[in-house]
């Protein structure tokens, strides 16, 4: 039965015109925004390439070489790597004490509480940032008043990647708790009964039975965070351009710097590949990992 | 309801510290909002003042008015929201017609099509700007809505979102139609259309977020100030009038409020829309 509706051989007329139309303008759109800029970025980071002078010239390896021997871009992903493991750390262990006091019994206000956790979430980046700078502004910050510390927090090296880590970890976590509440739902309660009957307590039901039945969860927001974090730049536009000196250059302010502040988009575009192969690497081990949750299971 | 309690096994007093740590918990992360807003009723000088008071001692919308009237923000409100409205509206229709032309006919590469479109939502976007902004650039489009717009005509998250709910129509429906002699089109503009209503919600919702707090993409295309949109003009403005804190204050607030309104409103949908779109995970 199923057969014959699935090679109806009386395709309609309408059916061949909808389906070329929608074929033939995916095709298009697909490959002149996506295909052609990989080539072109490819193909651009062997070349001496400046459209504001108006200069594309081949210079072979010199864009990948300059990369690879610049302290500025070694210093730049060593810092997203600090940056995106502490904010996924967070992220992830955040949503689970908080999903978890969310899921208990005793909770009141539930749906008014995941709505306010949720709502840093959903506010534009760009327009949080700021706010976030006048919070840590050393002269009429709310941080600095609420610590009862005078820290200059975008000013002082020690402080600059914190800052920016603690709007990330702000921004975020909801997203976190949401996800981890909604696979909290959707555990099996009566194995939970069953436990509780063998007498485990909690923190044993946690670690033996929620931990493990949430991993596919938590390996996608993991993975998700990972990739999105690798491409952060807009807290580090606007709080601190980078500084003081580099201690908060990441690796996607780089690209934007050299690309649109300086117009060195061969050099840019050479940066912008390697973070692509990470993020491909991350995208890989990503399906390789939950291909293996799926075997356990 | 006995054995759920037992089964918490906290006491009352734990449960309430449980109700106060969370409930704390949410303050501090609306605190950032609300400074904000308070902020933005006050003047500069309470701004700056030493002693300072989490409220405004004398409320005024003056900040407000400087924003509109001085930085012109109503106008870049107003162009945010063309955008964020074009875009949103464009993409549910795209993305629709063809999550239903990749679930619903059979064709040769139609896999390979898909697998394609999926792969897209993995490249990062610094890698394709540099090529799209020359490509804008040689079109000479730069300066025009057409470079906002054209770039998001499709969308892979709302092609394979779109294509996920399509699974969920049983084919038989589409054959009755097809038997009554219905054609492809109306089919899908009268019978689909309208049965995919809970996903067009939930991918309007993100397609209208992502649009509305885009940067980089609006900052490199559009040149005059009249054809920008809110978050450029934002960062705009903090460097040229980097000293009226309040004026700024105001305006991030501009930037922020609708958005915190229209998520305050549709929250059960924001929620459903996110859990659906991990699923896929």
């Amino acid at each position: 039965m199923n057969a014959i509706h699935r090679r109806h051989p009386l395709r309609s007329s309408s059916e061949v015109v909808l389906r070329n139309l929608v074929v033939c303008g995916l095709c298009c759109f697909f490959i002149l925004f996506f295909l052609v800029p990989i080539v072109v970025a490819f193909l651009g980071s062997f070349h001496l390439w400046n459209p504001l002078k108006g200069q594309y010239r081949f210079n072979g390896l010199t864009n990948w070489k300059m990369v690879f021997e610049s302290s500025l871009f070694w210093r730049s992903m060593g810092n997203t790597f600090i940056f995106a493991a502490v904010a996924v750390l967070a992220r992830v262990i955040l949503g689970l004490l908080l999903s978890c006091a969310l899921h208990s019994k005793t909770v009141r206000f539930l749906s008014t509480l995941r709505t306010l956790y949720y709502l840093p979430t959903i506010t534009p980046m760009v327009a949080v940032a700021f706010v976030w700078k006048f919070m840590y502004d050393p002269q009429f910050g709310l941080l600095n008043q609420l610590l009862g510390a005078h820290i200059n927090w975008l000013f002082d090296a020690r402080y600059a990647m914190t800052a920016i880590v603690l709007l990330t970890i702000w921004k975020d976590f909801g997203y976190a708790v949401v996800i981890l509440l909604g696979g909290l739902y959707s555990l099996p309660t009566d194995l939970y009964e069953a436990a509780g009957i063998d007498g485990a307590n909690a923190a044993q039901k946690f670690r033996y039975m929620t931990l493990p039945l949430l991993k596919p969860t938590i390996l996608f927001i993991v993975i998700t965070s990972l990739i999105s974090y690798f491409q952060t730049y807009i807290p580090v536009m606007v709080l601190t351009q980078g500084g003081p000196g580099t201690q908060t250059y990441l690796a996607s302010y780089i690209i934007y710097d050299q690309a649109f502040v300086k117009y060195n988009f061969g050099y840019a575009s050479a940066i912008s590949f390697v973070l692509f192969l990470i993020i491909a690497l991350l995208t890989g081990l990503s399906f390789r990992l939950s291909g293996q949750t799926e075997k356990e299971r | 309801m006995q054995k759920q309690k037992a089964s918490s096994g906290g006491s009352k007093g734990s449960g309430i510290l449980l109700n106060a740590v969370l409930i704390l918990f949410s303050l501090l992360t609306i605190l950032p909002f609300l400074w904000m807003l308070s902020s933005s009723l006050k003047t500069n000088v309470e701004i700056s003042a030493l002693e300072q008071s989490f409220l405004p001692k004398a409320p005024t919308l003056q900040n407000y008015l400087n924003a509109i009237e001085k930085m012109n923000f109503l106008r870049y409100f107003f162009n945010s929201f063309a955008y964020a409205v074009a875009i949103t509206v464009i993409t549910l229709y795209t993305s629709s017609i063809s999550g239903f032309v990749l679930c619903k006919y059979r064709f040769k590469g139609r896999q390979l099509l898909f697998s394609c479109i999926l792969a897209t939502m993995m490249v990062p976007g610094v890698v394709t700007i540099i090529p799209r902004y020359s490509m804008m650039q040689l079109a000479g489009w730069l300066d025009s809505w057409r470079a906002l717009i054209v770039p998001s005509l499709f969308t892979s998250f709302g092609i394979f979102m779109m294509r996920q709910s399509c699974t969920g129509i049983p084919d038989e429906m589409l054959e009755a139609a097809r038997i009554d002699g219905a054609n492809e089109f109306y089919i899908f503009h009268r019978i689909i259309l309208p049965m995919l209503q809970n996903a067009l919600s939930s991918i309007a919702i993100f397609q209208f977020l992502w649009a509305w707090e885009d940067y980089l993409w609006p900052y490199l295309m559009i040149r005059s100030e009249s054809k920008q949109v809110l978050s450029v003009a934002l960062n705009m403005f903090s460097g040229r009038y980097s000293t009226d804190y309040a004026g700024l204050f105001a305006a991030t607030s501009i930037a922020i409020i609708p958005v915190v309104i229209c998520y305050l409103f549709f929250q059960r949908r924001f929620i459903e829309g996110i859990a659906s779109s991990a699923v896929k995970g």
